[in-house]
């Protein structure tokens, strides 16, 4: 999303005087057509999902989660999160570092490099590694002959969710610590603190809020992701599913009441990471107007 | 001490320790993951030949994705574009009960789950009940049809004109709007010669965003679609399905298309930036 | 400590910011940076400071020691930021305290010395009691001597100053600048401090080095400087 500021800025404060305003009426009817809009489009998607969820009784809902594939599922979209977040966590950490602290030509390509995930379609995401690891790709023959399994096999799909998930962390921290500037860390520099200390001691304290902003968001979509795994994933029961696949099989054996319980975790967890996204860039707007 | 130096060294750049660790790091994290896999895109592109690659991307069932995929982002985009100016404004300048929750719910879309985005619009719209079942009567049909992609494409592209408008509206200086109602413009002729000109190319860059987004997305259209060849069939699922069939080449074209695509969005996004930027600076 | 710029020239882009500087700073002397915005003053000194370094062929010498190549870190220079850097996330104490934390294992001091200094240092520069505050609770002048507690903390042979009475009001900066040339009386230490402010410079320091365009135009005692100009520039800055 190159364009869109990610942190509110701090703005002027909003004295709520307006001399010239719309008239009552005008108002009345545009909050009702984006109430209307916004719950179609938004409120009404994540209502079904819960309803249909517990559409045949909370028994129903329970013994999905007891079915080992479903468990099998859940596990994998665990452990890929747990590997790539902490991947691009470092990435986002060192990118940020690297593009806000020094001028070099070409800094602006890298930054619009690491916003490519965001504008290609996430089956390009998977379509890149088969080209590469996949049998008939660059290395297909000479994993073959080693016996290593990348697509249709768990590495495959930690590198399909890795692209997919880089930009996050990077894009959480890069406008923040370009607005805090490098004041600090100079000082810190002529106060006789090496590289670490600098890092430890003045940076990560500042970033902390844009940090947890940045997490969050890749955590998200390290576990929702679906087009990009679903190319490389391969879709074998109990080995390569994740739970978006997962419910893509479920659905299309028409269980659809256990397709939207597996959801509604993940819905739940859409708004567990709205709920940290919004308070986290709340706290770093403030620490910004500090400043 | 330092030592004393014969020739003289090459000028030091950063003050700041750290360059070419975290730059070194960046550069070989982004060839492992990216440059280098998408080198194999383009070579497995060019390595088909160009007859191949031309009739692949001109068969008529791709063409017809083409239209779907493009075409119904595009209209998606501008139903955004509408409707996200709107929601933007109210967000901004009017207080209501529940415009927090509201204003954090925009982002749905880009936390949910695509898969579960999929399935849960077309349980909306299937023709059984919600609102697919109000319709049924009336004889739309929207599950499984190219209007429910569209439905699936304005979903997925709604916070991208709400989140660029609203830093834009909240930054609108009151003197302006002011200035003009002193010299006797009413609120609708002041929103038109005024404040909508100010705000027209945030708009159109994230209508442009919301259509980048559009055209690649899978997960959300795929399950509403119905992939019906020749009528639902997004260019995403054209990809996979050549993937199935072990036509790589075929894939990587197709691939690329849709890069060529994203592409020429990004530039317009852009060119859209350096508009505004020079806009503003004259302002 | 004595300093000696020899042919110092700094480029960000086509045109330089500093060309062909040279300079000579006695120890103990008080030294304004004076010129207007733009002139090269500020660039100067981070060179000094080790923030940045010159294009390959001046030197920077601390005492007769070459120190161009070495960074900020090492060189001892206490520096005073314009804003004052001051670490938001810290109070007072851990701000001052903070040279001391960094040092490496061997030299630091056990926690009762570090709690001693900086008691020292809160009373040099009469701020004493104010250890728990934080920076956005301390007024402009209070923060700007918290950041010269600061960078007295690493015990430096130079003292750098950039812009240091800017951002403060009026009465507030003429206290400060009293304070200054009083703490320079006391403790003789090399001192460079950065400004467009005639008044302060000619007020406060034994000497003025006059900069424009990354050109060193004059060097001299306030009397020196206002009898006898040596350009158009120098005039015309002066109001002569």
């Amino acid at each position: 999303m190159a364009g869109a500021s990610q942190f509110p800025i701090p703005q002027r404060p909003d004295t709520g005087r307006r001399a010239t305003a719309e008239s009552p009426v005008a108002k009345v009817l545009l909050v009702g057509i984006t109430l209307v809009f916004f719950s179609l489009f938004l409120l009404l998607p994540l209502f079904v999902v819960f309803q249909e969820a517990f559409s045949k009784g909370l028994g129903v809902f329970l013994k999905t989660f007891r079915d080992p594939y479903a468990q099998d599922a859940i596990r994998l979209t665990l452990l890929v999160a747990a590997i790539t977040v902490p991947l691009n966590t470092v990435f986002g950490l060192a990118a940020a570092w690297s593009l806000t602290r020094f001028r070099f030509s070409g800094r602006s390509f890298l930054i619009t490099l690491i916003d490519l995930p965001l504008w290609v379609s996430p089956v390009i995401g998977g379509l890149i590694y088969i080209l590469v690891f996949g049998s008939k790709g660059w290395l297909g023959a000479w994993l073959s002959d080693h016996g290593i399994r990348i697509i249709f096999a768990v590495p495959g799909i930690v590198l399909a969710t890795v692209f997919v998930t880089f930009p996050f962390v990077a894009r959480g921290l890069i406008p923040l610590m370009q607005a805090q500037g490098i004041s600090e860390e100079e000082a810190a520099l002529t106060l006789g603190a090496n590289g670490w200390q600098i890092f430890w001691r003045v940076t990560v304290p500042k970033i902390k809020w844009g940090l947890l902003y940045g997490v969050i968001l890749c955590n998200a979509r390290a576990m929702g992701e679906f087009g990009a795994v679903s190319v490389v994933s391969g879709h074998i029961r109990g080995k390569t599913n994740t739970m978006p696949l997962h419910i893509e099989i479920l659905y299309n054996e028409y269980h659809f009441a256990a397709a939207f319980a597996v959801a509604s975790l993940l819905a739940l967890l859409a708004l567990v990471t709205l709920f940290l996204k919004t308070y986290s860039e709340w706290r770093a707007a403030e620490q910004l107007k500090q400043l | 001490m330092s030592k004393q130096k014969s020739a003289p060294k090459k000028p030091l750049r950063h003050s700041l320790p750290g360059f070419g660790l975290t730059l070194g790091y960046s550069l070989v994290y982004l060839s492992l993951i990216v440059l280098v896999p998408f080198s194999a895109l383009f070579v497995k592109t060019a390595s088909g030949g160009w007859g191949h690659f031309w009739e692949t991307i001109t068969a008529p069932r791709v063409v017809v994705s083409y239209g779907v995929s493009f075409g119904l982002s595009f209209f998606a985009a501008l139903v955004n574009g509408v409707f996200g100016f709107i929601g933007a404004w109210v967000l901004v300048r009017y207080r209501f009960p529940g415009r927090r929750i509201l204003d954090a719910m925009v982002d749905l879309p880009f936390a949910l789950p695509t898969a579960v985005a999929g399935i849960a619009l077309t349980a909306i719209y299937a023709p059984n009940d919600w609102i697919g079942g109000l319709l049924k009567p009336v004889g739309i049909k929207v599950a499984f049809t190219q209007l429910g992609i569209f439905v699936a494409l304005t979903f997925i592209g709604l916070p991208f004109v709400v989140r660029t408008l609203q830093p834009v509206i909240q930054n609108l200086s009151d003197d302006v709007e002011e200035a003009a109602a002193c010299l006797g413009a009413g609120r609708w002729q002041t929103f038109r010669r005024v404040i909508f000109p100010a705000l027209l190319p945030s708009t159109l860059t994230g209508v442009t965003l919301a259509y980048g987004r559009a055209v690649g997305e899978y997960g959300s259209v795929v399950f509403i679609a119905g992939n019906l060849p020749f009528k639902t069939e997004i260019t995403p699922l054209l990809i996979i399905s050549k993937l199935e069939q072990y036509d790589y080449s075929g894939a990587a074209a197709l691939g690329f298309v849709m890069l060529v695509v994203s592409f020429f969005v990004l530039l317009a996004s852009n060119a859209l930036q350096a508009w505004d930027n020079k806009r503003k600076g004259m302002l | 400590m004595s300093i000696r710029i020899h042919h110092v020239t700094k480029r960000y882009s086509r045109y330089p910011a500093l060309n062909d500087v040279s300079v000579e700073i006695e120890t103990g002397e008080l030294i304004a940076l004076l010129g207007p915005s733009g002139s090269g003053k500020t660039t100067l000194l981070r060179v000094i400071a080790g923030l940045e370094f010159p294009e390959s062929q001046g030197t920077v010498l601390f005492q007769e020691r070459d120190v161009t190549r070495l960074s900020a870190y090492k060189r001892k220079a206490g520096f005073v930021f314009q804003a004052y850097a001051l670490f938001a996330h810290m109070n007072v104490f851990e701000n001052i305290a903070f040279a001391l934390r960094v040092l490496p294992r061997k030299k630091r001091p056990p926690e009762s010395t570090i709690r001693a200094r900086v008691r020292e240092l809160l009373a040099a520069v009469q701020l004493d009691g104010l250890e728990k505050r934080l920076p956005t609770q301390l007024s402009g002048g209070q923060r700007q001597r918290v950041a010269f507690a600061r960078a007295l903390a690493i015990e430096p042979e130079v003292l750098l100053l950039d812009e240091p009475f800017g951002a403060l009001d009026a009465k507030v900066r003429k206290d400060l600048r009293r304070w200054l040339r009083e703490f320079h009386e006391r403790i003789r230490l090399t001192t460079i401090f950065v400004t467009h402010d005639q008044d302060e410079a000619f007020e406060v320091a034994d000497r003025a080095v006059i900069i424009d365009k990354g050109v060193i135009q004059q060097s001299g005692t306030p009397e020196e400087v206002r009898n006898n100009p040596a350009n158009e520039f120098v005039r015309d800055f002066l109001d002569l």
